[in-house]
């Protein structure tokens, strides 16, 4: 009979899609925003939220034009799939 | 050092710009911007090195950086050094722009040259963002100072007075309200000050502006669009795709004229439009501006991308920028043209140094789909990294392909495969394949276009370099008139490097003609390539072997030793074996002539090693094997040496050169009979002979046979012979090869009709034996560069590293690298060493100037 076996964790990135939610300074218009056509935005405080499935090719592409822009970030956090430690609690609402 | 690392917008090139603009500067400055998006490193250092020969006036005297498809960066970099270290007075090197170079290589490469920097040269480096330059020793010595972001903010104070110059007026809450709202941002303020001057309701603007939660740049761009007139907004829309415009690229853009007028005004007007060259027809919108504009544009005219990329790709296909229309034609999505472009430009791109470039512009294919046309450029690829059957594989598929294109598009791409197959044969000392590509290029050009006509020379130049080469290390007598036919053709259509490889190659050729011929042009083309700063390179190799080939010959040991040095230095792995094995012979003849046996039959046995891996009619290969005989012979080895002979086949065993390792042989076994006997064939003429030197060993051998049988009258006049073969070229090397100092010795001076050239030899055997006796002498030491010879001094001294740095107000790094540096051109491997060698040398007396 076959024992339990701990499932397999993964150290690094995985090259599939994930959902993540990345926090910017201040409000992101029109023209910053179709920068950004893979993410929907949402406006929250004084912050942009931008959300959106992204590999990893696609995460760095966002953040290298966030950065050419000279936008001021603030988080980045992936969504799903959910990576915490059992146990603790975690709020993922954008 | 200095670096200012600050986001997009922060004020960097404004302030290196303030800052070199100064009425009063007491530096030298050579100043140098990033292209975008950098792939290429060659490009990066032609352009510092550039700034560097601008900043100092040399544009006389050496040739104008030239760009070689075999870029060597450590190479570049020691040329910017001692440029650097060859002008005294302090030079200040400004990059702006550094996060654009995108190569790893260029990066290491700058930072040996930033760690390495004389004392009196200062670097000032612009970037957006941190960069790998491992610089933690400078930052813990305090010699690197930093300007971030913090650094680089408005206060309130600054921003009134920015308000103030710009002549607009605001009262202390509006200038408050802006610098809250800006958070100090250069080029917010910058934006706001545009938007402001000559506004109606400053006050009214800055609070609106206030108010807003928008991205400070968005706002303020949106708004400063929206104020110019619709002939300046189309302008910066359209053109923002650009890396670079002009008027008459801007015009074709907007499609109506007056874009010049347009662009100097904006300049003037400070908004973020800078021209670049100082006729001011050349502009360049600050990088942050335009990447909104080109945003902008997408929103509001999408259509319009793809048809103004297109436009600008037509634009610069007729100004013959080919990676420019190519990267235009690919944001404009047309792949296939693009390939189409790519494959026709690729070689003219790699000839003029921009290998890198192509490789880039190969990688922004998107994957999956795949275009016949770039297995023609994936075939180059692989030919320039030696991966010989991978390259015939993608000329395989190119090759197919272009049987299905139409006629026009077929003789040009036909020209290209035949230029690769000929580099692939060329590579594989193929002759005959060499041959049939080079017949084929080399027919006159019959080109519409200039543009197809500067192909069609350059690869003529490149089919007759290649072609000769072969010849060349076959011994073929053409190899001489193509290589001199390619080196003319070169020049006249300034292709520096073409040149040099062809002239490095005929010095290489020319083995069988006069020394003096040979050495002249084996020095010009040295002398070529040094005036480009490729002394150093593998390219240079055949000469500077060949010149010390000539001087071992005529019995310079010591200067033949220097170059046989150099050429050790130029070798790579894929050298080729005929190179190769003309090194590994030279050596051996120093050797010998040393008295140094064994070390001479190892140079000797890895050339022969060598020579079964040439062509049979290969000349040097047959003497090669001769030698090393001769060599076992002389280290007791008569067993082994019989046995390799047996083993020849009958035409190379029936050769002069083995006859004369038979004598050998027989010499070190006490059988001057046989000796003389084994000579025969070569005295009277009928053995064949590679060249005449072979007959003058053996009329040696032979002497010394003769002096064993008692013979003495019998031994002088076979010396006196040598003598006389010997006379026209001066030769000395068979003298001392053959171990002939008591033979000539005995030569009575009235009894010779070459007193000089006996004299001459003697002199030359007796140096050579004297040195023999001590330590092996050690080669002549490189130039040591000014640097060097500073921490040189210090050597003597007790004095630690760090305590030597502190003398020289350097870093320990630098003086850590002098001293490497100082030991491998020494041929020492500690101080002590150094010292001796040092004083050897005479570099540390006291009355060395600098």
């Amino acid at each position: 009979m076959r024992g339990h076996l701990p499932a397999p964790h993964h150290d690094g990135m995985d090259s599939a899609p994930a959902l993540y939610m990345i926090r910017i300074n201040g409000h992101l218009g029109a023209i910053l925003l179709s920068a950004f056509p893979a993410m929907a935005p949402h406006h929250h405080d004084a912050h942009t939220v931008l959300t959106g499935r992204l590999d990893r090719s696609a995460l760095y592409g966002v953040l290298a034009e966030i950065d050419a822009l000279g936008l001021d970030l603030l988080e980045v956090r992936q969504l799903e799939p959910d990576r915490k430690s059992p146990g603790s609690d975690d709020s993922c609402s954008p | 050092m200095t670096i200012v690392s600050a986001p997009a917008g922060s004020g960097k090139t404004s302030l290196l710009r303030a800052w070199a603009d100064r009425p009063v500067q007491p530096h030298r400055l050579a100043v140098m911007q990033v292209q975008r998006d950098q792939q290429d490193a060659q490009q990066f250092w032609l352009a510092l090195l550039s700034a560097v020969r601008r900043a100092f006036g040399t544009t006389s005297g050496a040739e104008p950086p030239a760009a070689t498809p075999e870029f060597n960066g450590r190479a570049m970099v020691d040329r910017v050094l001692s440029e650097l270290e060859d002008h005294p007075g302090r030079t200040v090197l400004i990059i702006d722009d550094l996060h654009e170079l995108r190569s790893r290589d260029a990066l290491a490469q700058l930072t040996r040259l930033l760690t390495n920097l004389p004392p009196n040269a200062h670097a000032v480096l612009a970037t957006r963002r941190d960069l790998p330059l491992r610089l933690h020793q400078l930052r813990l010595v305090d010699e690197l100072a930093e300007i971030r972001a913090e650094d680089l903010r408005f206060t309130e104070r600054e921003t009134c007075e920015l308000l103030g110059a710009s002549g607009i007026t605001l009262s202390a809450v509006g200038v408050a309200l802006l610098h809250q709202r800006t958070e100090g941002w250069a080029a917010g303020l910058r934006l706001a000050a545009i938007s402001l001057d000559g506004h109606p309701d400053p006050e009214r603007f800055v609070a609106e502006f206030s108010g807003s939660e928008r991205m400070v740049a968005e706002y303020l761009l949106a708004e400063m669009l929206e104020r110019q007139p619709e002939d300046v907004q189309q302008v910066l829309l359209r053109t923002s795709l650009l890396d670079r415009v002009n008027g008459e690229l801007a015009d074709l853009l907007t499609g109506r004229p007056g874009s010049e007028r347009i662009l100097l005004s904006l300049e003037e007007a400070n908004a973020f439009v800078v021209s670049l060259d100082p006729e001011r027809t050349w502009f360049r919108y600050h990088h942050l501006f335009g990447d909104l504009l080109r945003l902008e544009l997408r929103r509001m005219l999408p259509e319009q991308a793809p048809v103004l990329h297109r436009r600008a790709a037509e634009w610069f296909v007729q100004q013959g920028q080919a990676a420019d229309a190519i990267r235009h034609t690919q944001a404009a999505g047309d792949w296939p043209d693009a390939a189409r472009l790519l494959a026709d430009h690729s070689f003219s791109l790699t000839m003029d140094g921009q290998a890198q470039t192509v490789r880039a512009l190969l990688r922004a294919f998107p994957p999956g789909t795949d275009y016949p046309e770039l297995a023609l450029i994936r075939a180059g690829r692989s030919v320039a990294r030696g991966r010989l059957d991978e390259a015939a594989a993608h000329l395989a598929v190119a090759e197919a392909y272009a049987e299905t294109t139409p006629p026009d598009r077929q003789r040009r791409l036909g020209i290209a495969i035949a230029s690769l197959k000929l580099s692939l044969a060329a590579r594989r000392g193929h002759l005959a394949g060499v041959t049939e590509q080079a017949r084929f290029l080399a027919s006159p050009v019959t080109g519409q276009s200039d543009e197809d006509i500067a192909l069609g020379n350059d690869l003529r130049a490149v089919a007759l370099m290649n072609l000769g080469t072969v010849e060349a290390s076959l011994g073929l007598a053409d190899a001489e008139r193509h290589l001199g036919e390619g080196a003319v053709l070169a020049r006249k259509i300034g292709r520096p490097y073409l040149e040099v490889r062809c002239l490095v190659q005929l010095g290489f050729a020319s083995k069988i003609r006069p020394f003096a011929t040979v050495q002249r042009r084996c020095r010009e083309a040295i002398a070529l390539a040094e005036r480009y700063g490729w002394g150093a390179e593998p390219m240079t190799a055949p000469a500077l072997i060949t010149l010390a080939s000539t001087m071992v010959w005529t019995g310079e040991f010591g200067e033949a030793e220097r170059w046989l040095r150099r050429a050790m230095r130029a070798l790579q792995a894929d050298t080729g074996a005929d190179i190769r094995l003309l090194v590994h012979s030279v050596s051996g003849m120093l050797q010998a002539c040393r008295g140094r046996h064994h070390e001479a039959l190892q140079d000797f046995s890895a050339a022969d090693n060598l020579g079964s891996q040439l062509a049979d009619s290969h000349a040097l290969a047959g003497q090669v094997t001769g030698w090393m005989l001769a060599t076992q012979a002389r280290l007791g080895m008569s067993g082994e040496a019989r046995a390799v002979i047996a083993a020849l086949a009958d035409e190379r065993a029936s050769s002069g050169e083995i006859h004369n390792a038979r004598a050998a042989i027989c010499l070190a076994e006490c059988d001057p009979a046989g000796a003389l006997g084994a000579l025969r064939d070569v005295l009277d003429g009928t053995a064949p002979v590679v060249g005449y030197v072979t007959v003058v060993e053996a009329q040696l051998l032979a002497g010394l046979a003769y002096r064993e049988l008692g013979d003495l009258r019998a031994g002088n006049q076979a010396a006196e012979r040598a003598l006389a073969l010997a006379e026209s070229d001066r030769l000395v090397l068979p003298f001392a090869m053959t171990g002939s100092r008591e033979l000539l010795e005995a030569l009575p001076r009235h009894e010779t009709a070459h007193a000089a050239l006996l004299a001459d030899i003697l002199d030359v055997l007796h140096g050579s034996a004297a040195a023999a006796e001590d330590q092996p002498p050690p080669p002549d030491a490189e130039e040591l560069s000014a640097g060097e010879l500073r921490v040189l001094r210090y050597l003597p001294t007790n004095l630690s590293r760090p305590e030597i740095a502190g003398e020289l107000s350097v870093s320990p790094n630098t003086v850590s690298t002098h001293i490497r540096s100082i030991y491998a051109k020494l041929g020492v491997r500690d101080r002590y060493s150094a010292v001796q060698r040092a004083r050897e040398l005479q570099l540390l007396s006291a009355d060395r100037t600098h």
